[in-house]
C-alpha cells in the first residue's frame, strides 16, 4: 500500500525564480574568515541588497568619476 | 544531461554553449524584468519603445550567435535536477 501523495509537478526555471526574488528584493550576509594553521588572517563581511529599480524604491547610486576626468 | 567534451573538435562548441547559456540566463531574467518595470506604469512610452526594440534585437543576436555555433535551443539549457530546469522548457 502506498501512502505517496500525489503532488502536480510545478516545474519553474530557475531563471523565473530569480525574476520573483528580485521583485521582491533580497538582502545576502555572509562572513568569511580564512585562516591558516588556526591563525586567522583576513576578514570578510559582506551584507548585499539585491532587488529590481522600482519607482520610490532606493536609487540607485549616482555614477563616480575618477579624480582628474572631467564631466562630459 | 549535458556533457561537456573537451575534445578539439567540440571544444569550442562546448564552451560556447556554456558561455552563452549564461548570456541567456542574464538576457531572460532582464526581459523578464523590464515587463515588470513596464507593469510599474512608469516609464514613457519613448522608453518602452526603447526597451522593446532593444531587447528583440539582443534575442536576434542571440538567435544568430547560437546559429553560428551550430547550437540548438535547447542546448542553452541545463538540468539543475530538483531545482527543475535553468531556462523554462518551450
Amino acid at each position: 500500500m502506498s501512502n505517496e501523495i500525489a503532488v502536480p509537478a510545478q516545474q519553474v526555471a530557475l531563471v523565473d525564480l530569480l525574476d520573483r526574488v528580485l521583485a521582491t528584493g533580497v538582502v545576502i550576509t555572509g562572513e568569511i574568515t580564512l585562516s591558516i594553521a588556526d591563525i586567522d588572517l583576513v576578514y570578510v563581511s559582506l551584507r548585499a541588497l539585491l532587488s529590481s529599480v522600482r519607482p520610490g524604491g532606493p536609487e540607485p547610486l549616482p555614477v563616480v568619476r575618477p579624480i582628474g576626468t572631467d564631466e562630459p | 544531461m549535458t556533457h561537456l567534451d573537451i575534445d578539439r573538435e567540440g571544444a569550442e562548441r562546448s564552451l560556447a554553449s556554456l558561455v552563452l547559456t549564461v548570456i541567456e540566463l542574464i538576457r531572460q531574467l532582464m526581459e523578464r524584468q523590464a515587463i515588470r518595470r513596464i507593469d510599474e506604469g512608469d516609464l514613457s512610452d519613448d522608453q518602452i519603445e526603447r526597451l522593446g526594440s532593444t531587447l528583440m534585437a539582443l534575442d536576434a543576436q542571440m538567435t544568430r550567435l547560437r546559429e553560428h555555433f551550430g547550437l540548438a535551443e535547447e542546448d542553452l539549457n541545463l538540468d539543475l535536477g530538483p531545482l527543475g530546469s535553468l531556462l523554462p522548457r518551450r
